[in-house]
């Protein structure tokens, strides 16, 4: 296996500097592809000629995906340039996951190799009239000798019309229910031509150059061993295949923050202002530094929510809710403030770097969309709270012990993934918000050897305090099933922002990684992008921070060298097309 | 000094053809796919980076031009309100067909009409009735909303002579004539820039090169285009006031401008509102109706709430322009920063229970996302957010220390009931004085004796903000009062917004005879909304008022009313 930094690297040598308009994968080209709403072939092509899609597999399959960090990082790198690629290419990712968590009988193994081959696969889940409500699911597939019979029409379907193959929930027994429904395997060569039909794109708000579209059945015959499972199993095959997708969506928000954080710092390095660079005007500062310390706290959690999937795989049914809902959300927030600071040019469609800022504006707003929206993470969360609530009771008062502590520092190598340990609820409670105890403790320990980490854990402290007040209203919370209250939704919202801040401490107290000579170095230092990060989460959690000169300090360096040298804007070192070009 | 308070008189509504009834009507239902100005042909039009000449014609038809002008000089512009309102059915239906047709051809006549001379006056009302647009040549790509340090020179010698270049200017070819913002002295200062009303066809033919359009990702309709000038000659009487003037009668003239461009853009939300409202009655998810499921209902509540406290907000600041036109210049820059900002949050919320419809550019809901591609070029075009916010920040100390006493507003400012005098144009004033109508009035509100645990509450958050936020305006050193102001500063100007909206929602409300503010429910809601954003709890309507609010919206959505302060019947 080779690390994600290393692939990343090897990825963005292979695809070259985005800037370049000669390339086959730069903004200019990227722009032009969006402004005539075509298909970004050759970009794909490219992808696939470096051998993306063997991260869409898992080794077991033949595959190289060992660990899930590497194809969100992967696919954050495709993002940054440009997120309709991302989300073309990448969607091979989503309708393979369903084969791979289930029995790899020969069609499975067929699927994987075809997926290495370089073919797509698209994934069938929504319905024109029923959106994110799986169990209104109206596809049919009716019990033929020897198959099935598939009928009926799935929309809005990202590939529908490309893909070779599809993986469609269908339902399999008349009254639907939590058995009733099944995933087949669909390979269109295997159909007649009769037996479907593609619907024509959709014209979207971004990502124009997408095939979003759909497919229609017509009673298309697949056989027995086209079902992906066991006989009724399909609705958990697909809720446990999104625990996956939606943590690695996080990947395209994570990039399209580079790509935002890019422009606007290179703009406000230009541009002059009452007589100033707008980099120097404190209120724009703030603007950016903002930002910055947003992208950094998502890509904290999606770090921790990453690896989640390998060593806290019970749970990802909170995890993933927490990541799909909080990270798209943070980042369209952060895009809107970055507009607003390039002001104009943030409109313009060719006159300002080709017109990359609207384009990346109106094709990140799909992440929150797809693969569950904010309100169906939400919903997930809400689901869970009386079993969330009560064990989060029991591990924020259990006494921070050295042993604990210890846990806190995972070993580097990630824990292989086992399919098998994913579940639709998390039984023992969220051991990611649990471990917020052991590590605010573990921060104030080291504070009381080195000062300079006394305002930092402060701002943990709080964070646990504000957790207890949190989990207080989710133990208060009655369910019920649809009618849930909006002051509910914000409880959990809150109890996301408490799990984004138990992210960020983790992954700060189990990865320090001493000078590297790179410019996250002033990050890592005396806690910066820490104390930036639970600032931030205090915020949004209406509890005020003083200001911190240095903090400010020391991220403004990261990210003008950052973005200036070449290098991801990120917590761990990593060099863009840019940077190794030079 | 207020003027003109006592001369008003309490009327028994709004007289017929003061709203925008006449507009409404002309343009018919635009829900309905068979009408040719309505959204199917207005969104195809969109597609295609045009404007659409059917919708030009009836706004033409309506001589829509001669609303720009005032009643004094021959036009049909009496109170300022009332010309946003009557104009607000064009901003339901297509901002860029608003902004494209005619609201930038407004923002060159308040100029003329501030600072120009009688002749000029008299042309342009001639002009304006003969359906000419006019284009605003501010904008420079290099400076953006810090116009002082604008580059284009005017040099006189036989006549003028423009050199430099303007960019992202509407209408600019198709325009007969341009309002050239240019600078006729050397520094930065106030005084170093004049204003010329230039026709191209007076002008000299050499010395102007069009440039090519620039397109936008919405607005797309709008024909943004630039021009270079290289020595070209236009004639002597171009000029607009006196040499020099030209920043500061744009800063007076733009007040107007400023609170009204945010006025019409509420018939943005107006429509999303609609039909968000549409997709949950019909939406079925989970065996419900989007609408039945209390996040959903909620949300619409709070974007209605959002909506008519805006509409408090510039319709108080547009009527302060009248009552006391030396004044509103702060109140101007607040609805400018404060409403855009309010209606982007707004769609971003309303946009959660579209889900992915939101996301097409096709089907019965596209308008939406047309809407959200929009509002962006509404909250950045004639002075983004920071610059409304910096244009506050300066006044803030003396406002603080001098202009925050309770003084009663005039009855005619939160009651529309009265009708106002006309607008003098010439006693527009750069804010200097200590006085602050707005919030002023909030003080004696404030003042009142509190009733109802809830909104007692309320007010007890608003009187602590207000009496924190003095102390902090007058405590604010000299270098925090200008570009170099922190985030801190911004903060307070942006807190200082959104106690003048408190102002006006319950100056509205105390007077209100009629509509949704009747209902104490609403106004908790309204109250409870803006208290949220200086930081007094979290916005979420509680079930009960989410509830009523809601039962609101539903029955106008039914009724065909807008959402908008006066539910006037829309779309039929």
């Amino acid at each position: 296996m080779r690390d994600a930094t290393a692939l990343a690297e090897s990825l963005e040598r292979h695809l070259g500097d985005p800037n370049d308009p000669d390339h086959r994968f730069s903004f200019a080209r990227s722009a032009e592809l969006d402004r005539s709403e075509l298909f970004p072939g050759d970009a794909c092509r490219l992808l696939t000629d470096w051998g993306m899609q063997h991260q869409y597999v898992p080794a077991w399959l033949g595959g190289e995906l060992t660990d899930f960090q590497a194809p969100v990082r992967l696919i954050r790198a495709v993002a940054r340039r440009d997120l309709t690629v991302a989300i073309a290419h990448g969607k091979t990712f989503l309708g393979g996951v369903c084969a791979w968590l289930v029995e790899p009988t020969s069609r499975v193994k067929a699927l994987a190799r075809d997926v290495l081959a370089g073919h797509p696969v698209s994934w069938a889940l929504t319905e024109r009239d029923h959106g994110s409500d799986l169990l209104a699911t109206e596809v049919r597939a009716a019990p033929v000798p020897g198959g099935y019979h598939i009928t009926g029409e799935k929309w809005l379907i990202n590939n529908a019309t490309r893909g070779r193959y599809v993986t469609v929930l269908t339902r399999t027994h008349p009254d639907g229910g939590s058995r009733g429904f099944d995933v087949l395997l669909v390979d269109k060569e295997e159909l007649s031509s009769s037996a479907y039909e593609c619907l024509p794109a959709v014209r979207l708000h971004g990502i124009r150059g997408a095939d979003i579209s759909g497919i229609t059945f017509h009673a298309a015959h697949v056989d027995d061993d086209c079902l992906l499972g066991e006989p009724g199993k399909g609705l958990e095959t697909v809720l446990h295949s999104l625990q996956l997708t939606r943590t690695l969506c996080a990947g395209l928000s994570l990039g399209a923050g580079d790509h935002a954080l890019a422009l606007a710092m290179r703009f406000a390095a230009e541009r002059t202002l009452y007589g100033r660079r707008l980099l120097d005007l404190p209120q724009a500062r703030r603007t950016l530094l903002d930002a910055y310390a947003d992208h950094l706290l998502s890509e904290a959690l999606v770090l921790v929510g990453t690896r989640a999937i390998h060593d806290r795989t019970e749970e990802m049914s909170v995890i993933s809710a927490v990541v799909k809902y909080l990270v798209p959300w943070r980042t369209d927030a952060t895009l809107d403030a970055l507009g607003q600071l390039l002001g104009a040019r943030s409109q313009l469609v060719a006159d300002f770097a080709d017109g990359q800022f609207q384009k990346l504006h109106r094709d990140h707003r799909i992440v929150a969309i797809f693969d569950g929206n904010s309100l169906v993470n939400l919903h997930a969360l809400v689901n869970q709270f009386p079993i969330l609530a009560r064990k989060a009771r029991a591990q924020l008062e259990a006494p921070a012990t050295p042993e604990a502590a210890e846990r806190l520092a995972p070993d580097p190598a990630a824990a292989p993934f086992d399919p098998t340990r994913l579940s639709l609820v998390a039984q023992h409670g969220s051991s990611l918000l649990g471990s917020l105890p052991t590590s605010v403790r573990a921060l104030a320990d080291l504070a009381a050897h080195q000062p300079s980490l006394a305002p930092v854990a402060g701002l943990a402290h709080r964070v646990l305090e504000r957790t207890h007040a949190v989990v207080a209203e989710m133990t208060g919370h009655r369910p019920s099933r649809h009618q849930v209250a909006a002051e509910t939704f914000l409880v959990a919202e809150e109890f996301a922002l408490c799990c984004a801040a138990a992210a960020a401490l983790e992954l700060w107290i189990a990865h320090q990684p001493g000078t590297t000579g790179t410019p996250s170095d002033p990050l890592w230092q005396d806690a910066h992008w820490l104390h930036a990060t639970l600032r931030r989460v205090l915020e949004a959690l209406a509890v005020s921070c003083p200001p911190s000169p240095q903090v400010d300090e020391a991220l403004f360096d990261a990210l003008t060298r950052q973005t200036g040298e070449g290098w991801s804007t990120s917590l761990l070192p990593q060099r863009t097309a840019e940077g190794i070009s030079r | 000094m207020i003027v003109g308070a006592t001369a008003t008189t309490p009327a028994r509504g709004p007289t017929p053809g003061q709203d925008g009834s006449q507009l409404e009507h002309r343009f018919g239902d635009p829900f309905d796919d068979a009408n040719p100005v309505g959204f199917r042909s207005l969104l195809e039009a969109d597609e295609q980076h045009s404007s659409l000449p059917a919708a030009e014609d009836v706004l033409d038809a309506w001589g829509c031009n001669e609303e720009f002008v005032p009643s004094g000089l021959g036009g049909r512009w009496r109170q300022t309100d009332t010309l946003v309102r009557r104009l607000r059915p064009v901003f339901r239906r297509d901002a860029a067909l608003g902004l494209g047709y005619g609201v930038t051809t407004l923002m060159a006549a308040v100029n003329v009409w501030t600072a120009g001379s009688s002749d000029q006056q008299h042309r342009m009302a001639r002009e304006l009735a003969q359906g000419h647009k006019v284009a605003v040549a501010f904008h420079e790509l290099d400076h953006g909303n810090d116009f002082l340090r604008n580059t284009t020179m005017a040099r006189r010698t036989d006549r003028w002579r423009l050199d430099g270049g303007k960019q992202v200017i509407n209408n600019i070819d198709r325009a007969r004539s341009l309002l050239v913002f240019a600078r006729t002295g050397t520094g930065n200062a106030s005084r170093d820039h004049s204003l010329f009303w230039v026709h191209k066809d007076e002008a000299a033919t050499a010395g102007l090169r069009m440039l090519p359009r620039y397109e936008t990702a919405g607005m797309r309709g709008c024909l943004l285009g630039g021009a270079e000038f290289s020595d070209w000659a236009v004639p002597d009487n171009s000029l607009v006031g006196a040499e020099g003037s030209g920043a500061h009668t744009a800063l007076r003239a733009f007040q107007v401008t400023r609170a009204a461009l945010p006025g019409l853009a509420l018939g943005q939300l107006d429509t999303a509102l609609h039909v968000v409202t549409r997709f949950a009655g019909t939406r079925r998810l989970y065996g419900h109706t989007v609408g039945d499921l209390p996040h959903a209902r909620t949300t619409i509540a709070a974007a209605f709430a959002d909506l008519l406290a805006m509409d408090c907000l510039w319709t108080a600041a547009a009527r302060l322009l009248h009552l006391a036109p030396g004044r509103a210049g702060v109140a101007s820059a607040a609805v400018k920063y404060l409403v855009p900002r309010v209606l982007q949050d707004a769609l971003y919320d309303l946009s959660q229970i579209l889900g992915a419809r939101f996301y097409l550019r096709e089907g019965a809901y596209a308008v939406f996302g047309k809407i959200c591609r929009d509002i962006p070029l509404v909250a950045l075009g004639h002075a983004g957010g920071a610059a409304c916010l910096l244009s506050i920040i300066p006044h803030l100390p003396v406002l603080a220390r001098r202009g925050w006493q309770p003084i009663e507003a005039p009855a005619a400012l939160f009651d529309s009931r009265h009708t106002l005098p006309d607008l003098k144009f010439e006693a527009l004033a750069i804010p200097a004085g200590t006085a602050d109508p707005l919030a002023a009035a909030l003080a004696v509100a404030l003042e009142q004796p509190r009733q109802g645990r809830a909104r007692k509450e309320l007010l007890d958050a608003f009187a602590h903000s207000f009496a924190a936020l003095r102390e902090q305006c007058t405590a604010l050193p000299p270098v925090e009062r200008g570009p170099l102001a922190g985030a801190e500063t911004f903060r307070l100007a942006e807190r200082y917004a959104v106690l003048l909206a408190v102002s006006t929602c319950l100056g509205v409300a105390r007077g209100v005879t009629a509509g949704a503010l009747q209902d104490p429910e609403v106004v908790h809601a309204v109250l409870l909304r803006l208290a949220a954003r200086l930081g007094h709890g979290t916005g979420v309507l509680p079930a009960k008022t989410a509830e009523r609010v809601y039962s609101h919206v539903t029955q106008r959505a039914e009724e065909g009313l807008s959402m908008c302060l006066d539910a006037e019947p829309i779309f039929r």
